[in-house]
């Protein structure tokens, strides 16, 4: 038993201001999107009309919105795969034992610290048709010039680039620390029975960095449904035809350009069922916490 | 030289060649967009139009640097920023240290339920509740105010969570000896504990201004004016020149840059904290 | 802790120190013309408060159209909204059924000031005149318009007529591009205003009852023939490769696209005027203007007014309603709208001040404006130029640009149309569920 400090009110009180932000800031306004969703709104709420279900049977009926899903799905899906394959392989390479590997690993890392609106106006003027360098290069590489942000699907690609891009400083960050774990006795001892490199790697080290990995996993999915707003309003808008469209524009479109508070509402009762879901994962798989950002 | 050289340390040699070539490497892609925005910031209208792309730096740093400052007026969303950033970091370093000191030094009833309660909300980002909270911190009448953006964010879960782990990890022999001292829970917090959480403290001060610094949606909504506005939004004001002018390039990347160096330089300055006090978090 | 309060408590106080009252009625007006227009902006206000002194306006710049909108009626909610709202044609229904705005005319009658209303041009009025009452100030107009690379027509070999033709632009883009001259016959930006403008300009309502004049609209005429057409030639222009996609609402890129050479034409608001004379000028190309083109098959009905308006929320004390008033009817008065004209571009809506400025040869100096004001004088009075009203106009655009995308894409005409009348009538009948019902 651990020895505590006896007073009996001065815990609540230290512990009010946290508790009342929770329960006024968070729990209250998640429970109101479940209210809300029940309710058409305009005016900012100013009127509203209760409609049941309704909000949740038209999202789901609604093409656009099922093409939404997908669409979110695909960009996750790129983010985790080129992301954490691209991550690991620098984190590997920056954990060689060589000189200057400090240096090195801030080089590599700093991304973390941008945002995704830097990220995204960079990018926006480099895949600028008239101006940017990647059409430059293609232009002289290959020949044609490529619209980046105009057609469906390299529009996805140059997001999931970009947010890849300024996602890796984080990916290193922990595989760096996954790999810190893995003993360099079981890599030596590996490489003395006369384990190939690639070998050690998967049979040894991939397995042992897979908590990471997984962790890893979850906060890039995190990442790319919730992180990834002010990348999309910078470069795409969601266009062109939704294809960029993912499930976060696809709301704050809805909540605040269209004004439909209600359709809005319903769309985040979704996406918190969605994390509930993959919370539920991660504890049931791992017992680690996840970090949301909040 | 390389005669002399067993077939197994010519191996290495080459392989340690190899890791440094590929990490100068892969250090230059992973900077090119950044550097490109760098030498662009420094270029005339012309010279950013032209085609093929320039690569040089140009005469026109002073005059785009002061056109995103003053025009676009980044120098006070840089001011506003730096207040909100600061504010909830230090508000929410503070208030995750007084939640983990209850949690861990003193005895209550529920604490685990409470532990619990403040853990949750960790699945709550902003999304899930964007359209009640806009509408309560409007009815609050904090709408376009400081307070919309510091006070909602106070709470960390996050941080609660790893000062709890990091104290739990301190011996509990040092709270005898502080009550033998007659040291109170206050002092004990400030003068024992804090101390030895530096790296989580530097940690969780580096997410947490990162975060706050790179917020975008929220602000874009709930800030009208644009005195009060956050520097994010700034930047998008520079790309989107709207029905009115051009987009000047020049002047965007500048406003890039502008945008993306606080957060670098904490994250810089903190990087040793930031990684120890992560791996701290790896264990559980 | 305390230290750590006290810190925070300083920096709040330092940054955000809030204005402290003072005795001038004092008014706020938010606006949503970015670039250096808001410096304009700032001057017109700052001479008002100079002649006024017993008023103080703030003014602001809030974003674009919908930000602004949407500020204005996240404010009123909370109980402060700014007193004067700057906003687009567009957000008329919205604006009437979201019950923070009082009749400007209203506001008039009840203060006594005077209003020579004779004076102003009858289609900026039209527009906001709403069961027979003026709802708000018509103050920044203006319509599409064609711009050309004269220069490039010339090696081209081909001439420009002053009322084009879509088959004009299809002929005079395949012979600049044939020759080399330039990569693009013509650009726009992808936006559903286009599309809109044409309708109008082919006499055919956006919506029905009459453009939701006569009572709330019901359906959008996106299946009629008029626009499939637009789409047809639009959708050839893009396969030929004579007209290059900018972007959604990209105004900008497709400014940068013409003046860089890259197409011959571009259309884009008649508020580039300047914009562009300077422009070429610095390229050294020659610079004219004609009519947006029309099918060939199609009468020429004219154009539909655009840009914003000056409204008023109600719910303030009378003086400062009064003073909100004042600072509206002075922004359109002839000094002002001549000012205001020749510092952006915006048609002058008052007859006075474009005889003024015939008088004063500005028309000559310039002749691409007079391009412009003839193309806003031969409209003709019907409901299709009167312009839609619809409550869901910003989401009804978002559906349309959504179809105009697919369109290009590759999806048959009649068959992306459809998918977006499906849903913009949806939004109608939920709209009208919501606020009429």
């Amino acid at each position: 038993m651990r020895s505590k400090f006896p007073n009996r009110w001065l815990p609540l009180v230290i512990l009010l201001p946290t508790l009342a932000v929770c329960a006024l800031f968070l729990y209250y306004p998640v429970a109101q999107s479940f209210s809300w969703s029940l309710y058409r709104a305009a005016f900012m709420g100013l009127k509203r009309l209760y409609v049941g279900t309704q909000n949740y049977v038209r999202l789901f009926t609604s093409p656009d919105y099922v093409h939404t899903i997908g669409v979110s799905f695909l960009f996750a899906g790129g983010v985790v795969f080129l992301g954490l394959s691209v991550s690991l392989a620098i984190a590997l390479l920056a954990n060689q034992k060589v000189r200057g590997a400090r240096i090195y690993r801030v080089s590599l890392i700093w991304p973390y610290a941008l945002s995704p609106a830097v990220a995204g106006t960079i990018w926006l003027f480099l895949l600028n048709p008239t101006s940017g360098v990647v059409n430059y290069f293609f232009e002289t590489l290959f020949g044609v010039k490529p619209d980046w942000l105009t057609s469906g699907r390299l529009a996805l690609l140059s997001v999931t680039v970009a947010a890849v891009w300024k996602n890796l400083g984080y990916n290193i960050v922990f595989f760096l620390a996954g790999l810190q774990n893995v003993p360099g006795e079981i890599l030596e001892a590996a490489r003395v029975d006369g384990a190939g490199a690639w070998r050690t790697f998967w049979k040894i080290t991939f397995p042992l960095l897979s908590p990471t990995t997984f962790f890893l996993f979850i906060m890039n999915i995190i990442y790319a449904f919730f992180g990834v707003f002010g990348l999309i309003d910078v470069m795409t808008k969601g266009g062109p035809v939704n294809a960029t469209n993912i499930l976060i524009y696809n709301l704050y479109r809805d909540a605040f350009q269209h004004n439909k508070w209600g359709m809005a509402a319903a769309q985040s009762v979704i996406l918190f069922v969605f994390v509930v879901i993959l919370t539920l994962i991660q504890f049931r798989t791992t017992g680690r916490r996840v970090h949301y950002g909040g | 030289m390389a005669a002399r050289m067993s077939p197994y340390k010519l191996r290495k040699r080459a392989f340690v060649v190899f890791t440094h070539a590929s990490l100068i490497v892969l250090s230059f892609v992973i900077a090119f967009p950044i550097l490109f925005a760098l030498i662009k910031s420094t270029q005339t209208p012309a010279q950013v139009f032209s085609y093929p792309p320039k690569f040089s730096i140009g005469p026109g740093a002073a005059e785009n640097y002061s056109v995103a400052w003053r025009e676009y007026n980044l120098g006070r969303l840089m001011l506003n920023t730096t207040v909100v950033a600061f504010a909830v970091t230090i508000g929410k370093t503070l208030l995750s240290l007084l939640a983990a000191l209850a949690l861990v030094y003193f005895d209550f009833p529920f604490k685990g339920l409470i532990f619990v309660f403040i853990l949750v909300t960790l699945m709550m980002p902003i999304p899930v509740r964007i359209v009640p909270l806009f509408d309560l911190v409007r009815k609050l009448g904090w709408g376009n105010s400081f307070w919309a953006l510091t006070i909602p964010f106070l709470a960390s879960a996050t941080g609660t969570f790893l000062f709890r782990q990091h104290f739990m990890s301190i011996p509990a022999s040092l709270v005898d000896a502080a009550r033998v001292d007659g040291v109170g829970p206050m002092r004990f917090l400030w003068q024992i504990l804090v101390p030895m959480s530096m790296n989580t403290v530097g940690a969780l001060a580096v997410i947490e201004f990162v975060y706050i610094w790179n917020q975008y949606l929220w602000p874009l909504i709930i800030i009208s004016s644009n005195k009060n506005q956050m520097i994010q939004i700034g930047l998008k004001m520079l790309t989107g020149a709207g029905p009115q002018g051009m987009v000047n390039w020049g002047v965007a990347m500048a406003g890039t840059v502008i945008t993306m160096l606080p957060p670098l330089i904490i994250f810089i300055l903190l990087q040793e904290q930031f990684m120890r006090g992560f791996a701290l978090a790896e264990e559980k | 802790m305390k230290r750590g309060c006290l810190l925070v408590t300083v920096l709040v106080l330092f940054s955000f120190g809030w204005v402290l009252a003072r005795e001038k009625t004092q008014i706020t007006f938010w606006h949503a013309m970015g670039g250096w227009r808001v410096e304009f902006i700032e001057r017109m206000v700052a001479d008002f408060n100079l002649t006024h002194p017993d008023i103080e306006v703030t003014v602001e710049y809030k974003g674009s159209y919908r930000d602004t909108l949407n500020a204005a009626l996240a404010a009123a909610r909370a109980g402060d909204a700014p007193h004067i709202v700057h906003s687009f044609e567009v957000g008329t229904q919205m604006n009437l059924d979201s019950g923070i705005f009082v009749p400007l005319e209203d506001l008039i009658d009840q203060y006594g000031l005077i209003v020579p209303w004779e004076d102003y041009i009858d289609p900026a009025l039209n527009y906001y005149r709403v069961s027979g009452r003026l709802y708000c100030m018509p103050w920044n107009s203006s319509n599409p318009i064609l711009y050309y690379n004269k220069t490039l027509l010339n090696a081209a070999g081909v001439e420009m007529p002053k009322k084009p033709t879509f088959e004009d632009i299809i002929s005079i883009s395949r012979a600049v591009k044939e020759k080399g001259l330039a990569e693009y016959g013509i650009t726009w930006c992808l936006h559903s205003w286009y599309l809109e403008q044409w309708m109008a300009d082919m006499g055919v309502d956006l919506v029905n009852n009459d453009n939701g004049r006569s009572g709330y609209a019901t359906e959008i005429n996106l299946l009629d023939p008029a626009a499939i057409k637009i789409m047809e030639w639009w959708k050839q222009l893009y396969d030929e490769g004579l007209w290059v996609n900018p972007g959604r609402e990209n105004w900008s890129q497709a400014r940068q696209v013409f003046i860089s050479g890259q197409s011959a034409m571009l259309i884009s608001s008649t508020s580039d005027v300047t914009l562009m004379e300077n422009a070429a000028v610095e390229q050294g190309f020659e610079l004219g203007t004609a009519f947006i083109p029309v099918p060939s098959d199609y009468e020429r009905h004219g154009v539909v007014i655009g840009g914003g308006a000056l409204w008023v929320t109600g719910g303030h004390p009378d003086s400062e309603l009064r003073a909100a008033a004042e600072f509206v009817v002075w922004m359109t008065q002839v000094a002002q709208t001549i000012r205001w004209h020749q510092g952006t571009g915006y048609f002058p809506i008052r007859k006075t001040a474009r005889t003024a400025l015939e008088m004063e040869g500005w028309f000559d100096r310039y002749p691409n404006y007079r391009t412009a004001l003839d193309q806003l004088q031969e409209t003709q009075p019907i409901t299709a130029t009167q312009g839609a009203l619809m409550g869901n106009f910003l989401e009804a655009r978002t559906f349309i640009e959504d179809a105009i995308e697919a369109i290009l894409a590759g999806t048959p005409v009649p068959e992306a149309l459809a998918g977006a009348k499906a849903k913009i009538d949806q939004g109608l009948q939920d709209y009208l569920e919501l606020v009429g019902g």
